[in-house]
């Protein structure tokens, strides 16, 4: 019994701790101000009021932010997730000279982090004439987000048998439809963790968009909102609402898919 | 049947296209700029050897963000590996709600950093904060501390990096942990040894490598870390307090817009980390333990 008691106890303050500051963002951002500030804190919000997402919205260019961010990540995913499998597949089911000197490379580039690239980075993004657009952001995303994902969906094709793929050759089918009817299916777990892991990376990154966008109406979300956070004296009800909406689509996909993430997560590992 | 190897490649080319353009040759050519005086957005450029190199090496800011980063890695990774390794071995019990607690703990992990940072600032704040009014009532302090303050930003940046970075240990351990066989804690069970023996002896030696592992790639993510810390001190005041070495490299480089000093601080951040890799490999590789 005090073996229960001490293992819901340890349970509950690890609840508190991951769970609790951001009930903490919520409630604040359900008060009405004069709330916020008031002593003693009101853990639940007295009177509930959407006032602060209300601002948020009319007030501020966030909804623009927001826009910016939903089409880089989405358009982000996409690109890696065509480009990754198509090269996961290479490395997988074609035996070529080089194949696993190549596979331990693409690996060494995970180890660089952005800082460590950013400079030279921005400037050839400059020559290339890219500099203030979202493509730029996009191919920024999509590249740091390969490596991860190449040797994610590498592990996941592998542990495909070749002989379900043989098996649809010998129907008839040709590669591509034996790829696109058999093996991406079989894949369909990894290929969903690669999805979510790049979206997140792509919706969640301050530096690359720091660096490579300086226009108010190219601005994603983390830069848009800590220009709002320093414009003047902060309003919290209204920054604590803008974290909410910023966080709600993050979690809300862990959440719609968290078994396929944490079979992800063990075959490949994560960054940040 | 069509496996010839040049399909492979074709299918690799898009791949090695963006690693090579936007990974390999940034780095090869982030070395070529140290070696040179360039302003960030003017062409201009001139070959200085190593002077850059020789500047830093008497600069004592440069020395100081050394010190501050290294503060800053070991700090968070130490406290990151005890609330971690804490979690994951409570979150391999067995229990009710255990499911959802391990996916509320990947909460803090998943969030943009700046959520995290303006978060914890609300919590931190002086005046109105949460954690200053529970002190203070508790009676722990007398009157609010300046959390964000010169004397203690340090802290609360390494408190606030813990908490959004500790569920990467968690999930990594975790994994690791599901994988030891059941057997191995009933024969020490048997031998009557106690849980605190049982982790000392069957769980530390089995989970070696993951340890190792973990302990690199963490050290490696917090010495390069930007966006938290930049976040939570800004480029002026209080941030001298915090101004570790990927900050340094990014305020030179966009701040003062002398890319070369920018580029060679991204050098000297390398050379630091990869002699401190060979450093930890030497000193904890275990060949011999179990993957």
């Amino acid at each position: 019994v005090r073996r229960r008691l001490a293992l819901y106890g340890a349970g509950l303050l690890l609840l508190v701790i991951g769970a609790f500051p951001l009930a903490w963002m919520l409630s604040t951002a359900l008060k009405p101000s004069g709330e916020i500030f008031a002593t003693p804190p009101t853990l639940v919000p007295r009177a509930v009021t959407l006032e602060n997402f209300h601002r948020l919205f009319q007030e501020t260019n966030f909804l623009t932010y927001f826009g910016n961010s939903v089409g880089v990540a989405l358009a982000t995913v996409v690109l890696t997730l065509a480009v990754s499998s198509m090269g996961a597949y290479g490395l997988t089911r074609f035996a070529f000279a080089g194949r696993e000197r190549v596979a331990g490379l693409i690996l060494m580039t995970y180890m660089f982090a952005p800082i460590m690239i950013i400079i030279p980075f921005y400037i050839l993004v400059k020559q290339l004439g890219l500099v203030n657009t979202r493509l730029a952001l996009v191919l920024s995303y999509t590249t740091f987000c390969l490596p991860f994902c190449l040797w994610l969906l590498r592990s996941f094709f592998q542990s495909i048998p070749l002989e379900l793929e043989e098996a649809a050759l010998v129907d008839g089918a040709d590669l591509r439809r034996a790829v696109w009817h058999v093996v991406l299916p079989l894949a369909l777990p990894g290929i969903i963790a690669a999805g979510i892991f790049t979206f997140i990376l792509a919706w969640n990154d301050f530096l690359f968009a720091l660096v490579l966008v300086t226009s108010e109406e190219l601005k994603t979300l983390p830069v848009g909102v800590n220009d709002l956070f320093n414009a003047t004296i902060v309003d919290w009800g209204m920054i604590m609402a803008a974290g909410v909406v910023i966080t709600v689509p993050t979690i809300g996909l862990f959440v719609a898919v968290q078994r396929y993430l944490i079979q992800g997560w063990g075959a490949g590992g994560v960054k940040g | 049947m069509n496996r010839h190897p040049l399909v492979g490649w074709l299918l690799l080319a898009p791949s090695l296209l963006l690693l090579g353009g936007l990974v390999l040759f940034p780095i090869l050519y982030n070395f070529w700029l140290s070696l040179h005086d360039k302003h960030a957005f003017m062409p201009v450029q001139n070959f200085v050897g190593l002077k850059h190199y020789v500047y830093f090496a008497g600069d004592p800011e440069f020395w100081s963000s050394v010190r501050y980063g290294t503060i800053y890695a070991g700090g968070t990774l130490i406290l990151q590996l005890v609330l971690g390794v804490g979690a994951a071995l409570l979150l391999n019990e067995a229990f009710r709600g255990r499911n959802i607690l391990r996916g509320v703990v990947l909460f803090p992990y998943m969030i943009p950093t700046i959520v995290a940072v303006i978060l914890w600032k609300w919590l931190l704040n002086d005046s109105y904060g949460l954690v200053n009014h529970v002190l203070v009532t508790v009676g722990l302090v007398r009157a609010p501390v300046a959390w964000l303050g010169k004397d203690h930003i340090m802290t609360s940046l390494i408190v606030m990096s813990v908490w959004q970075f500790f569920p990467f240990v968690v999930v990594t351990y975790l994994a690791r942990l599901q994988t030891i066989p059941p057997e191995l804690y009933e024969a020490a069970k048997v031998d009557g040894a106690t849980a605190w023996r049982r982790f000392l002896h069957v769980t530390l030696p089995q989970t070696y490598n993951v340890l190792f592992v973990i302990v690199l790639l963490r050290s490696i993510f917090m010495f390069t870390k930007f966006d938290t810390v930049w976040l939570m001190a800004g480029e002026g005041g209080v941030s001298r307090y915090v101004r570790t070495l990927p900050v340094y490299a990014y305020s030179r480089s966009f701040t003062y817009l002398q890319a070369g000093m920018g580029a060679t601080l991204a050098v000297l951040m390398f050379l630091l980390l990869l002699a401190a890799t060979v450093v930890y490999f030497r000193a904890f590789r275990n060949d011999e333990a179990a993957a």
